[in-house]
C-alpha cells in the first residue's frame, strides 16, 4: 500500500516587528480592517519593496534547524497570478532555478522516535490579505470584502518531500516543526492562523491531490485521514483519482472540490527587479549558528544527560517549548528535576482540556506557575503530603492559583502522624468489611484492599506505611 | 509560430477580454514581434551570467515598525473598513 | 514686461532670489503661456493651480530672509507616471483615471525641498509604452516644431512643455529612450542617468530593471542643476547607489568615439548631421574617431523581451479593486470583473502585456528572458572595453526624423525599431544624453546622443556642454 503524503507548511514570522517588505507592523490581529497598511504593502503604483533584514536571518535559522543548505546569495522571484487578496497580483517569493536557490534546500528532519523526513526547500515569502463574506457565505453575498492588514506579513514556507505515509507521522512531524520554530523564537504558533499547511496526498493507483486551506496543524492530520480514506474508497470502486486541488472544509471536516475553476496555472516566475540579489557571504552561516537559540533536540539531550530525565519524559517536555521552559523555571526554584518533570508530564498535563491540547496551548487555561509545582514537589519529597493527596491539591491549585501549602492547610491535608487516629480508622474498616478481612487472612495481598478503605476513610491523610503495619498487626491478632 | 489559442490563453493569464477580431489582430502582431525577438537565438552562446544588481545583507532595512499616516485606499466601494471586491464564486 | 518664461534655471534662481522678479510673477507668466499654447501642443494632463501658492511661499521665504534651496522659483513639469501627493497621477491611462497618490516620489520631494515649484503633470504614452505620445487617454501631444509631427515619447509632454516654454525644466522617465527620444524630436536636452543614480521610488513601474527618471531642459546646464538635486542614494529604493554627487559644467579635451552601427542605420540627413558633429568636438580639442560595437544588434530584441516581461507583471496590479476608476464590483464574478476592468488598458499596453506574458510563460523563460539578460551582460562587457579607449561614445539619438502623427501607430514593430539607438544605455545602465545637433531640410530637429561609462555623468555633462556651446543649435520654436 503506497500512500504518499507531502507537506507545504507556512509559518508566519511573528517574532518580527515589521512586514517583509515595508514597515507596517506584524501585529495585525484584531485591528480595524485595512488599518495596518501602507502604499507598499497595498502595492500602490510607484512603491518599491524594502526587504526586512531580520526576516532573512529568521528564515536562515529555520533552514539551518532543518539541516538545509543556505546559499551564499539569495534572490526573490515574482509568482504571477490574479487573486483579490493579492495587492500586486503577484506574490514575492523564492524559487529554485538556473543556479539560484531559495534560502534553504536539501534538508532533513528527524521526528518521532527514529523517523526522518526530507526537506525539499525553505523559502521566504509574503502573506496575502484576507477575503471574507458579510453573511458568512459566498453564495448569499453580492460582493466579497477584503482586508489587506495581513498582506506582506513575512512567511516561511517549508516544503517536504512526500516522505509520509501515516497521518500520525504527519502530526508528529508538525509537532516537531512547531517546537523548532517556537524554540527559535521566530513564530508564535498559538496565534490564530500563524501556522498553516497544504497537504499533498496520493494513494496507490491514483494521482496526487493537493489540499489547501488547512488552517492549523491539528487540522492537517484530520485532512490527511479524510483524504486517504476518500481516495482509497475511490480506487476500490475503480473511480479515477485525478490530480486536483481541493479545499479543507474546517466546519464539516471534509475536503471539497475547489469551486473556482482551476484554469491551467502558469506562474511565469522571474526575478524581482526591485530587490537586488542579496549576498549573504561565506561566513554568514558560520556567524549565525552560534547565535541560534538551543533547539529541541539539543535540549532533550541535555535534559537526559545533565538532568537525568528519561528519554520519554524529556521528549514530552521539549515537544512543547512552553512546557520545557516551565520545567526549567521550576527546577530553578526546587532542584529536583526528575520529581518536577514527573509532576509536569503526568499530572499537570492531565488537567489540560481537549481544546487547549489541540491548539498546543497547554498551560494557558491553568492558574499554575513554576512556584506551585516547585512547592508541591518539595512537599511530596519531604513527606509533608502523600502523592495521592498532592494530586488532589494540584487539582485545586490549577483552578484557583492558590499555593499548594495553602490548599493543604485549608483541607487539613497534612498527613496524620498520630497512629491512634489511624488505629481507630483500621478498627472501623475491620468492622465494616468483614468478608474482606476474612479474605485477607487467607491471602495477604488482599490487605491492600483494606488499606484503600482506610485511606478513603481518612481522606488520604493517613500515612499508608503506618496504616498497613496496623492492618497486618490486627490481621495477625485476630487470627 | 504564435497561435490564436496561445494568445487567447495569454490574454486569460493577463485577464483581458478580447473580441475575436482583437484576438486575430494581436496574434498577427505578436507573431511578428516574437519572430523579431527570436533574433536572440542567433546570439553566440557564451557563458555569461545574466545581469543582476547585488546588495549586502547588512544594507537591508532594519526590522522596525512604523504606521503610515494617511489614507491609502483609493476606492469608494468600501464597507466597515473593508474593500468591496467581486465575488470569488 | 520681460518674457520671463524664456529663462533658464540659473536666471530664474538669480532673478527670484535677488527679488528682481517674484516667483509668483514668473509662475503667472508660465500659466498664461500654458493657456495660450496648450490648445496646440497638449503637453499637460493636469495643470496645478496650487503652484501659485507654492510660488508665494518661496517669495515669502525670500522676503523674510529664510534659506531657500538651489532651485528656488524654478518651475518643473512632471511626467504623469511620477507620483505627486494629492495630485492626480494617471500614467495617461483610464486604469488610473481617479488615482491620487498618498505620497510624493523621492524626486518630487527633493525638488520641492530645493525650492522648485510643480506646475503640473505632463502627457505621455500610456504607462510609458510608446515612442510618440500618441497612446494617451488624454489625446496626443504635438511637436512644437510642427504640430502635425509627433513629439517623440514616451515623455512627449515633458519634452514639448520645455520646447514650448511652458516650464523651466521637466522630469521624464526613460525606459528605452523615453526621455532622449522626445528631447531629440523637440530639440531640447534630455538626460538618462546611470541606473541606480536617481531614486525610482514613486515612479510607476513599466520595466523596473531598465528605467530611470531623468530631467529635460533647454540647456545642459539646466539639466545638470536638476541632477544635482535629484541624484543620489535613497533608502526607499534598494537599487540606488551610495552617495550624493554634484556636477558642474567644465570644458576639457575628451576622447570621442562615433558608433558606426548607429550612424549606418540612420536616415541619411540624420547621419550627415551627426557625422558633422565630430567636427564640432574636434574644434574644441577632442580626439574623434569611428568605432564599432557589434553586439548592439542584440540590444533591441533583448530590450523588448525584458521590458514586456517586466511590464506584464508590473501592470497586473491594476485590477480596479483598491484604486483606479469608477466601476462598482458588486454583483460581479471576480474574473469577469478583472477582465472587464482591465480591458480599459489601451491597445499598445495590452499588446506589450501579452507579449511579456508570452516570453515568461513556461518553457520560454530560457529562450527569451534569460537570453535577453545574457545579451545585457555581453553588451556591458563590450561597452566597458570601449570606455577604456573613449571617454564618450556618440551617435544619433533617433535614427529617423520626427514623423507624422498616426504614421506608425498601426505597425508596432516598425515603431519599436526607432528605439534601436537609445535602448543600449538602458540595457547596460550607462548614462546618456540627447543634445540638439541641428535641423533637417524640413526644419525638424536632430539630436546627438552621447553616452559615458556608468556613473561618469560628469564626463557626459562636460562633453554635452562643450558640444552645445560650439554647435549653437536653436532651441524654442516660435509658436
Ligand atoms: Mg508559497
Ligand atoms: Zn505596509
Amino acid at each position: 500500500m503506497q500512500t504518499k503524503i507531502g507537506l507545504e507548511i507556512h509559518c508566519q514570522l511573528t517574532g518580527l516587528k515589521s512586514k517583509l517588505f515595508c514597515s507596517c507592523g506584524t501585529d495585525y490581529r484584531g485591528k480595524e480592517p485595512n488599518s495596518n497598511v501602507c502604499p507598499t504593502c497595498l502595492g500602490l503604483p510607484g512603491t518599491l519593496p524594502l526587504l526586512n533584514k531580520k526576516a532573512v536571518e529568521f528564515a536562515s535559522m529555520i533552514s539551518l534547524a532543518l539541516d538545509c543548505r543556505v546559499p551564499e546569495e539569495i534572490m526573490f522571484y515574482r509568482k504571477n497570478y490574479f487573486y483579490p487578496d493579492l495587492p500586486k497580483n503577484f506574490q514575492l517569493t523564492q524559487y529554485n532555478a538556473y543556479g539560484i536557490t531559495s534560502i534553504g534546500v536539501d534538508g532533513s528532519l528527524q521526528y518521532g522516535d527514529d523517523k526522518v523526513a526530507r526537506i525539499r526547500r525553505v523559502q521566504l515569502e509574503e502573506d496575502p490579505g484576507r477575503v471574507v463574506y458579510e453573511s458568512g457565505s459566498m453564495e448569499k453575498s453580492l460582493y466579497a470584502l477584503v482586508d489587506y492588514n495581513r498582506a506582506g506579513i513575512p512567511l516561511v514556507e517549508i516544503v517536504t518531500e512526500p516522505d509520509f505515509s501515516d497521518p500520525k507521522d504527519v502530526r508528529l512531524f508538525l509537532n516537531k516543526i512547531t517546537s523548532i520554530v517556537e524554540h527559535l523564537g521566530v513564530c508564535d504558533t498559538k496565534l490564530e492562523g500563524s501556522v498553516r499547511c497544504d497537504v499533498n496526498v496520493s494513494v496507490q493507483g491514483g494521482l496526487r491531490v493537493e489540499i489547501k486551506n488547512v488552517g492549523s496543524f491539528s487540522e492537517a492530520e484530520k485532512a490527511v485521514r479524510y483524504e486517504i480514506a476518500r481516495q482509497k474508497t475511490m480506487v476500490s470502486r475503480n473511480i479515477e483519482v485525478k490530480a486536483e486541488t481541493r479545499h479543507w472544509d474546517d466546519a464539516r471536516k471534509i475536503t471539497k472540490e475547489s469551486r473556482s475553476k482551476e484554469e491551467e496555472q502558469d506562474y511565469r516566475y522571474f526575478p524581482e527587479p526591485d530587490i537586488p540579489a542579496i549576498t549573504l557571504g561565506k561566513d554568514f552561516v558560520l556567524s549565525l549558528k552560534p547565535s541560534m537559540p538551543e533547539l529541541p533536540d539539543a535540549r532533550k539531550e541535555r535534559f537526559i544527560s545533565a538532568l537525568g530525565l528519561s528519554p520519554h519524559v524529556a521528549q514530552v517536555l521539549i515537544e512543547n517549548k512552553e512546557l520545557a521552559d516551565f520545567f526549567e523555571l521550576t527546577i530553578k526554584l526546587y532542584n529536583s528535576p526528575k520529581e518536577v518533570a514527573n509532576w509536569i508530564v503526568t499530572d499537570l498535563i492531565s488537567f489540560v482540556d481537549e481544546k487547549d491540547r489541540e491548539g498546543g496551548n497547554l498551560l494557558a487555561g491553568l492558574k499554575v506557575g513554576p512556584e506551585h509545582i516547585a512547592e508541591l514537589a518539595r512537599m511530596v519529597e519531604q513527606n509533608t503530603v502523600n502523592r495521592t493527596m498532592a494530586k488532589q491539591i494540584l487539582g485545586q491549585v490549577v483552578r484557583t492559583g492558590e499555593m499548594p501549602s495553602v490548599v493543604a492547610r485549608k483541607s487539613q491535608a497534612t498527613r496524620i502522624a498520630d497512629s491512634s487516629v489511624i488505629a481507630d480508622a483500621v478498627e472501623a474498616v475491620f468492622k465494616a468489611e468483614q468478608s474482606a478481612v476474612a479474605d485477607a487472612r487467607q491471602n495477604p495481598n488482599a490487605a491492600n484492599f483494606l488499606l484503600g478503605k482506610v485511606m478513603q476513610l481518612t481522606k488520604g491523610r493517613a500515612d499508608p506505611k503506618t496504616a498497613l503495619e496496623l492492618i497486618n498487626k490486627k490481621l495477625r491478632e485476630t487470627t | 509560430m504564435v497561435t490564436k489559442e496561445e494568445v487567447k490563453h495569454l490574454s486569460w493569464l493577463s485577464r483581458f477580454d478580447l473580441s475575436d477580431e482583437e484576438l486575430s489582430k494581436y496574434t498577427a502582431q505578436i507573431e511578428q514581434i516574437i519572430s523579431y525577438l527570436d533574433k536572440l537565438d542567433s546570439m553566440p552562446l557564451e557563458n555569461v551570467e545574466p545581469v543582476k544588481a547585488k546588495k549586502n545583507l547588512a544594507d537591508l532595512r532594519n526590522d522596525q515598525a512604523t504606521n503610515f499616516a494617511g489614507e491609502v485606499l483609493g476606492t469608494k466601494y468600501r464597507k466597515d473598513g473593508f474593500v468591496k471586491a467581486p465575488r470569488m464564486v | 514686461m520681460q518674457s520671463l518664461y524664456r529663462l533658464g534655471v540659473a536666471e530664474v534662481v538669480q532673478g527670484v532670489t535677488s527679488r528682481e522678479f517674484s516667483a509668483e510673477e514668473y509662475i503667472h507668466q508660465l500659466l498664461e503661456r500654458i493657456e495660450r499654447v496648450e490648445p496646440k501642443i497638449n503637453a499637460f494632463i493636469t495643470v496645478s493651480k496650487s503652484s501659485i501658492d507654492q510660488a508665494r511661499i518661496i517669495d515669502r521665504k525670500i522676503r523674510d530672509g529664510e534659506k531657500v534651496g538651489p532651485l528656488a522659483g524654478v518651475v518643473v513639469a512632471i511626467k504623469d507616471n511620477i507620483c505627486t501627493k494629492g495630485m492626480r497621477t494617471t500614467c495617461a491611462s483610464k486604469m488610473l483615471d481617479d488615482y491620487v497618490p498618498p505620497y510624493d516620489a523621492t524626486v518630487v520631494d527633493r525638488l520641492q525641498q530645493a525650492g522648485a515649484i510643480v506646475i503640473g503633470k505632463t502627457n505621455m504614452d500610456e504607462f510609458g509604452m510608446g515612442s510618440t505620445t500618441e497612446f494617451s487617454r488624454h489625446g496626443a501631444t504635438r511637436n512644437p516644431w510642427d504640430i502635425n509631427k509627433v513629439p517623440g515619447g514616451s515623455s512627449g509632454g515633458s519634452a514639448a512643455s520645455v520646447a514650448a516654454l511652458e516650464c523651466t525644466v521637466s522630469l521624464g522617465s526613460d525606459t528605452g529612450g523615453s526621455v532622449r527620444c522626445p528631447a531629440s524630436f523637440c530639440s531640447v536636452v534630455g538626460f538618462k542617468p546611470t541606473y541606480g543614480l536617481v531614486s525610482r521610488y514613486g515612479l510607476v513601474s513599466y520595466a523596473n530593471s531598465l528605467e530611470q527618471i531623468g530631467p529635460l531642459g533647454k540647456t545642459v546646464s539646466d539639466v545638470a542643476s536638476v541632477m544635482n538635486v535629484i541624484a543620489g542614494f535613497d533608502e526607499k529604493d534598494n537599487t540606488t547607489a551610495a552617495g550624493r554627487p554634484s556636477y558642474s559644467v567644465d570644458k576639457r579635451p575628451l576622447r570621442v568615439g562615433l558608433v558606426k552601427e548607429f550612424v549606418e542605420g540612420a536616415d541619411e540627413q540624420v547621419s550627415k548631421i551627426i557625422s558633422n558633429s565630430l567636427d564640432v568636438f574636434a574644434k574644441v580639442g577632442c580626439q574623434c574617431e569611428e568605432t564599432s560595437v557589434a553586439s548592439v544588434q542584440y540590444a533591441l530584441p533583448s530590450y523588448y523581451t525584458i521590458a514586456t516581461a517586466e511590464a506584464s507583471s508590473n501592470l497586473a496590479r491594476y485590477d480596479n479593486i483598491r484604486y483606479g476608476f469608477d466601476m462598482n464590483p458588486e454583483g460581479y464574478e471576480w474574473n469577469t470583473y478583472f477582465s472587464k476592468a482591465r480591458s480599459n488598458f489601451g491597445e499598445e499596453v495590452k499588446r506589450r502585456i501579452i507579449t511579456g506574458s508570452y516570453v515568461l510563460s513556461s518553457g520560454y523563460y530560457g529562450k527569451y528572458y534569460l537570453k535577453a539578460q545574457q545579451a545585457r551582460s555581453i553588451l556591458i562587457r563590450d561597452l566597458k572595453s570601449l570606455f577604456k579607449k573613449y571617454d564618450v561614445l556618440v551617435g544619433p539619438t533617433m535614427p529617423i526624423l520626427p514623423f507624422n502623427m498616426g504614421e506608425k501607430v498601426d505597425n508596432p514593430l516598425t515603431m519599436y525599431l526607432v528605439d534601436v539607438d537609445t535602448v543600449v544605455a538602458n540595457l547596460t545602465g550607462i548614462p546618456a544624453i540627447s543634445v540638439p545637433a541641428g535641423f533637417a531640410r524640413n526644419g525638424m530637429p536632430v539630436g546627438l546622443q552621447i553616452m559615458a561609462d556608468a556613473f561618469c555623468e560628469q564626463t557626459l555633462i562636460d562633453a554635452a556642454s562643450m558640444f552645445e556651446t560650439e554647435a549653437k543649435v536653436q532651441r524654442s520654436p516660435e509658436l
